[in-house]
């Protein structure tokens, strides 16, 4: 065995890529995500003429909204070298608040989602003080916030989550502007923000420098502590807002409602690029990685297969998009295209 | 944090910490006996321990699988999947008598050991990220038990069902004795080479590989590891469920992960070890009957569950901490 083979991950020397336009492979992975979900819209066609269309690609984008929300906390918390395990919980709380609180009447709106919202933030700000000042592992930390809050809704509910969420949120989600659906608005404007939030503002920053090294982070004097509690906080709640949004959808909640986006925001951030060990990701790759991951749900569910067939296929196709979008294989293009040019 | 550790023999240093958590969970394991033989009359009959041991091991068997993986640097998600695979199989193709149940155990560890090659080649030598690719190969062994077993149904050969069940001339558990064999395997393990390896590329890959260890080879051995002991963990729950289910892994996933931090070891790789993750799964198991025993309603279990993870993760970053001081001082 080599001494370059034998030294593995440790010892590779970094590809050369003086001279060769830099082209970033975060960059790339988004095109390709992007470029692979059109693609399959476009090709379900080939399975029924209804598809393909513009009215699918909106289907799809609704449905998605409600992974991109999530995803996005998920997203942060991951840049912070965290994990959030919560979400699923958090979105069951939104749901349940939605529905008692409102209890199907419009009155206190504007006072109750707010709170609603702040309910939420508060179990991202307990994970967020556990995992930064106690150092407990985020994994335990915020399965156990998961578990309490879950048992919770499960215990206040007494097993049954009753009541309807106020009227006026179903008509939001049913309403058009623009011949375009308000809640794919409501999507575009939250990836438009979430966007300059994670890659331009100054908070956004300071996730990047504390996830790539929080010891260097603390010594050049950024609040580290209160940096990450914010990203488990904004984390809690996106998924609060996305429990909203499903109970208006579904006009009502239940106790497993949030179960569904749990792995699939895990999966989201990965596919999309974003490093699982921090400081590394973009929130368009994430939005890529939902938009794909429902389009590939929503078609196999349109060819009417096996659940089994089904999972295995969406477990490929993950398996597959992770090989594919290794930093290896930009490498070895760069390298490639490099040499083509000498 | 190098330069404060004390310049311990680096090969001591993470034993010295596994048999510190193994202790400190242990004392946990006792103080909840305690309580639960306290509360429940029954507690401490010869059936109440045997069905408490059957019930704790396809978690500890999982836990401790899991630790191989933790403690390179990692996470396996795979060990749901792999449970319900194995699971399921042994209840569709269940073979009778003693040689059947070690048939129908061969063929569990050989696919725990597939699916765990799968994931080191994926993650070792493609080095893709240890979480997406384990999620990746969860999905895809749930989709096959799916297809394998559409609804919860099949039966597992009699002998499984009763004989690993229940007490070796009506004496001791079978459950206990695997129990101590995995703590043994494991004790000579981590002794071999690629056990040192181990630790060594959980502490510091890089330093591992100057040092002239295979960083890939020890990853993808860890991996093959984990497998066989999922494997091992749905065959078990199978006897003692005596049927097979698609989703029987899936309250495993996160289960596994509180047990091994239960267990005190850590999520960064490199300190802890599967001694203290069995015990970790089964003060988990133990505290279900106790919150039943004391009373606690069962909606409200999983806040006493979450809390008890917590101070329990807390208390062992405690200990470790004055330990650390203590030799910093010395």
């Amino acid at each position: 065995m080599s001494v370059d083979q034998r030294l593995g991950e440790a010892g590779r020397m970094p590809a050369d890529t003086r001279g060769t336009s830099r082209l970033s492979g975060e960059t790339v992975t988004i095109g390709v995500i992007f470029a692979l979900t059109v693609a399959m819209i476009l090709g379900s066609r080939v399975i029924s003429p209804a598809f393909g269309g513009w009215n699918q690609a909106e289907t799809i984008l609704y449905l998605a909204s409600f992974l991109v929300f999530c995803s996005f906390g998920q997203g942060l918390v991951i840049l912070v070298r965290g994990l959030d395990l919560s979400i699923a919980s958090v979105i069951t709380l939104g749901g349940v608040l939605t529905t008692t609180w409102l209890a199907g009447d419009n009155g206190d709106l504007v006072f109750i989602l707010p709170a609603i919202l702040v309910v939420c933030t508060l179990v991202g700000v307990a994970s967020g003080i556990g995992v930064s000042l106690l150092k407990v592992p985020p994994f335990i930390m915020t399965m156990a916030t998961g578990i309490i809050v879950y048992s919770l809704c499960l215990g206040v509910t007494r097993g049954t989550p009753r009541g309807y969420p106020a009227p006026v949120l179903n008509d939001v989600m049913r309403a058009e502007l623009a011949g375009l659906p308000v809640p794919i608005l409501v999507l575009a404007a939250f990836v438009a923000g979430g966007f300059l939030l994670q890659s331009y503002s100054t908070y956004g920053r300071r996730l990047y420098a504390v996830g790539n090294n929080p010891a260097a982070a603390h010594v050049v004097g950024l609040p580290t502590v209160r940096v990450t509690i914010g990203a488990y906080a904004i984390s809690a709640l996106c998924a609060g807002f996305t429990g909203i949004m499903l109970a208006s959808y579904a006009n009502g909640a239940t106790l497993r409602m949030g179960d569904d986006y749990l792995l699939p925001s895990i999966a989201a951030v990965v596919v999309g690029g974003s490093s699982i060990l921090g400081g590394k990701g973009n929130f368009l790759g994430t939005v890529g990685g939902a938009i794909l991951l429902t389009t590939l749900a929503t078609i196999l569910s349109a060819l009417g297969i096996e659940q089994g067939w089904k999972t295995i296929v969406e477990g490929g196709v993950i398996l597959f998009a992770l090989m594919v979008l290794r930093e290896q294989v930009y490498e070895a293009l760069r390298t490639w295209m490099g040499s083509e040019r000498r | 944090m190098s330069l404060a550790n004390p310049p311990l023999p680096a090969r001591w240093r993470p034993i010295r910490l596994l048999t510190n958590g193994a202790l400190l969970i242990t004392g946990v394991y006792l103080i909840l006996v305690v309580i639960y033989a306290a509360t429940e009359a029954s507690a401490l009959s010869a059936y109440s321990i045997e069905s408490l041991l059957n019930n704790s091991l396809p978690l500890m068997l999982a836990a401790a699988g899991q630790t191989f993986v933790i403690l390179q640097g990692g996470f396996d998600l795979s060990v749901a999947g792999v449970i319900s695979l194995a699971n399921v199989i042994v209840a569709v193709v269940p073979v009778e008598g003693p040689w059947g149940a070690l048939a129908n155990f061969a063929m569990v560890v050989g696919i725990g050991l597939a699916v765990g090659a799968v994931n080191g080649l994926a993650v070792a030598y493609l080095r893709i990220q240890s979480i997406a690719a384990t999620l990746a190969t969860m999905m895809i062994c749930k989709g096959i038990s799916l297809l394998i077993l559409q609804a919860p149904g099949g039966y597992v050969s009699e002998f499984m069902a009763y004989e690993l069940t229940g007490s070796l001339f009506g004496q001791v558990s079978v459950a206990a004795l695997i129990a101590l064999a995995v703590a043994l395997v494991w004790v000579v393990f981590r002794r071999t080479n690629t056990g040192l390896a181990l630790f060594a590329v959980g502490r510091d890959a890089n330093a591992a590989a100057l040092s002239g260890i295979n960083v890939r080879r020890t990853r993808f051995i860890a991996f093959c590891w984990a497998g066989v002991f999922y494997g091992a963990a749905g065959y078990m729950l199978a006897a003692q469920t005596s049927t097979g289910n698609p989703a029987a892994g899936d309250p495993f996933l996160l289960l596994c992960f509180a047990a091994v931090a239960l267990g005190g070891t850590s999520f960064s790789g490199g300190a802890g070890g599967v001694i203290a993750s069995l015990m970790g799964a089964a003060t988990l198991m133990l505290m279900q009957k106790v919150l039943f025993s004391t009373g606690v309603s069962s909606f409200y279990t999983g806040v006493f569950q979450g809390t008890v993870m917590i101070v329990a993760v807390l208390l062992m970053t405690l200990v470790h901490m004055a330990s650390r001081q203590r030799r910093a001082q010395r």
